[in-house]
């Protein structure tokens, strides 16, 4: 294991500080991401909000799916775990359930989690799991050199689409508002200070987070590129927007014209997550690794509670 | 009183089973109810996810961090859960899994018995790396073979099947209960894992990675030829090689017999039932039932050739099994198949009256 802390210093009244650096998240495999690849933005991106929330590797499990994206577990140091097209969301809630102590980050591209994984991201948003769900956004397939994908716009012309695309856009803002999810945000890995603190607060909230990340293909998107981004998003705290309204955080959330917003959209504290309310995981640490088979004592709280 | 369903739930938590995901599919529902019953009265998590491939997700991720899983569907549930079958493959995670099988393909017949996912047990993904199938005739055996199949998935690290069917999981029966309580004199597992152990994400733990795309030991991607035929390799060799281990029948063979029945799951049930009618008759008759069906017990098979001049194979399929058996055996003994894909049960007399010819 990596020796994780990076300075300790000790206070004059005693207390220790430990401070990490964003470097002990640097994985042993470099990206092979094109340069100028937005992904690489959301990879520095939560390497430092991990971080700056002094959460060390060992403390975090991070789940991909299948794409130009979802190699980025190979890349970070923690826990990894690279899955199928589309299905990083549900290994991240068994992983979740069996050990809650984790910090649970799912990460992938647009066409693994609204396309393919589409199902999974509505009903993991429902339920109110405490993880958090990155999605690298580029409006593109990029490693299969550029197909349509769910968040392509209407008329968007690639390999699969020669004469243009004739289907509207998902809309992941309002997807996951109206799935249930208790936080959800958007950033643009150009604008990175300002994403640092999305994810900060994403992975601080109890509950299922969802950010969309813009994260430009300089490759195959010639669109919707860093000039196209940083002409045009705005920052929802500068709007004066109140994330607890969920109709205006929809409404905002349509807007995709000169001005698109960027930042908290909507969030929700009261809800409970799915293990909060699961009578099992109330104590005692992680389920996985406790014993099996409880108190007597615990058997009636237990059935109490459910009756 | 109790049907296939619980018997296999109780072997799973007597296994020491505390995570269950799956979703709802006739005749494999009864399982789901009894686990998500029951895991939160030993402390452990069961729920339904949004469709098989969720499902069988959860448990792949709950058994990555340390859970002891467990899943039960039928073929079409199979289907979707082939991808994240080869993932487990792949990972090296432990997985057992209930088949309750009925007749196919597509919807098929749902509430009809078929033996008719043998072949896509063992095939069901890209590369067709092997998987352990075991197959119990009733429900003492299924009890037990649950537990088993518990075992062999944390030695080999890899996933592990129950084959059985509608009849089996949803009739519910009256059984002996020192047929429960007591195990049968089946060889033990050893507990010592093949290979690496399995390293959960502990709080203080090592780091380490895994992915489903060919990978270093330390499971990073690689692309190096040399790395990727080894670690392939080694996932066949470390099923293959232990075959002996694996490998469990049951021989009931007469002396001077020159005809075999060999059955398995609940077309065993009528083998055994005409071999009692055909020894009362003063036939002399030899049967083996199969319970590991993958991987084939090869040796197992051959040893029971001696003398045995036709094999009767009886099975809910066209002949799935046969044409395994076919090429272990010698031309000249003949191979005759007892089969039905139309819902109903094979009996004894239909078996009877292929012996007969």
């Amino acid at each position: 294991m990596s020796e994780v802390l990076t300075s300790i210093k000790k206070k004059s009244n005693g207390e220790v500080i430990t401070k990490l650096s964003p470097k002990e998240y640097k994985g042993k495999v470099d990206p092979d991401w094109c340069p100028g690849c937005g992904d690489f933005g959301l990879l520095n991106g939560v390497r430092k909000a991990c971080a700056e929330l002094g959460i060390p590797p060992h403390k975090i499990l991070i789940t991909s799916g299948i794409g130009c994206s979802s190699n980025f577990p190979g890349y970070f140091n923690a826990y990894g775990m690279h899955t199928l097209h589309g299905r990083p969301v549900p290994v991240a809630t068994g992983v979740k359930l069996a050990n809650h102590e984790l910090t649970v980050i799912a990460v992938g591209g647009d066409g693994d989690g609204y396309g393919i994984g589409g199902n999974h991201f509505l009903h993991t948003a429902r339920r109110n799991v405490n993880i958090n769900y990155f999605v690298m956004n580029n409006q593109i397939y990029g490693l299969t050199t550029g197909q349509i994908s769910p968040t392509s716009n209407f008329g968007t012309k690639t390999k699969s689409t020669p004469f243009g695309s004739i289907e509207l856009p998902i809309n992941p803002i309002t997807t996951a508002i109206m799935a249930g999810a208790t936080f959800v945000a958007r950033a643009y890995t150009g604008d990175s200070k300002h994403m640092v603190e999305i994810i900060k607060q994403a992975i601080l909230h109890n509950g299922f987070s969802h950010v969309d990340v813009f994260s430009p293909c300089v490759t195959y998107n010639k669109v919707n590129t860093h000039n196209f981004f940083k002409q045009r998003t705005v920052h929802l705290e500068d709007v004066d927007h109140d994330p607890t309204d969920w109709k205006a955080a929809c409404e905002k959330a349509m807007v995709w014209d000169d001005e698109i917003y960027i930042g908290l959209f909507w969030q929700n504290k009261e809800r409970k997550t799915l293990e909060d309310l699961d009578p099992v995981l109330d104590e005692g640490g992680p389920m996985a690794f406790r014993s099996l088979g409880l108190s007597k004592d615990k058997t009636q709280k237990l059935i109490h509670k459910m009756m | 009183m109790v049907d296939g369903a619980a018997a296999i739930a109780r072997g799973a938590l007597d296994a020491g089973c505390n995570f269950y995901a799956g979703y709802p599919i006739t005749p494999a529902s009864g399982i789901l109810a009894h686990m998500l019953r029951e895991l939160p009265k030993v402390g452990g998590i069961g729920f339904q996810g949004e469709d098989e491939i969720s499902s069988i997700g959860h448990c792949i991720g709950a058994a990555s961090a340390g859970a002891t899983v467990f899943t039960a569907t039928s073929g079409p549930g199979l289907s979707l859960y082939s991808e994240n079958i080869g993932l487990a493959i792949m990972m090296e995670i432990p997985l057992v899994i209930a088949i309750s099988q009925r007749l196919g393909p597509s919807t098929g017949a749902a509430t009809a018995s078929a033996q008719g996912d043998i072949q896509f047990m063992r095939w069901c993904t890209s590369g067709g790396y092997p998987v352990i199938v075991l197959a119990p005739t009733n429900i003492p055996e299924s009890y037990h073979l649950t537990k088993r199949a518990f075992k062999l998935a944390k030695r080999f690290r890899n996933p592990v099947f129950i084959a059985t069917d509608k009849d089996t999981v949803m009739t519910t029966e009256s059984v002996p209960v020192d047929e429960m309580i007591n195990a049968p004199d089946w060889p033990e597992i050893p507990t010592e894992p093949v290979g690496k152990p399995l390293d959960p994400y502990q709080i203080n733990g090592t780091i380490h990675h895994y992915t489903g795309s060919s990978h270093t030991e330390e499971g990073y991607i690689t692309k190096d030829p040399d790395i990727i035929a080894q670690f392939n390799e080694r996932l066949k060799n470390k099923i293959e090689s232990h075959i002996d281990e694996i490998s469990l029948v049951k021989a009931d063979l007469q002396e001077g017999a020159d005809t075999l029945i060999i059955s398995y799951g609940v077309s065993a049930r009528s083998m055994e039932a005409v071999v009692i009618q055909l020894r009362s008759q003063g036939e002399k008759v030899s049967a083996l039932t199969v319970y590991s069906l993958w991987p084939i017990p090869e040796k197992k098979i051959q040893d029971c050739l001696r003398g045995i001049k036709r094999i009767i194979i009886p099975e809910m399929n066209h002949g799935q099994y046969r044409h395994e058996i076919e090429r272990l055996v010698n031309r000249d003994i003949e191979l005759i198949g007892v089969n039905r894909v139309d819902t109903i049960l094979i009996t004894p007399e239909e078996i009877m009256e292929t012996y007969h010819g």
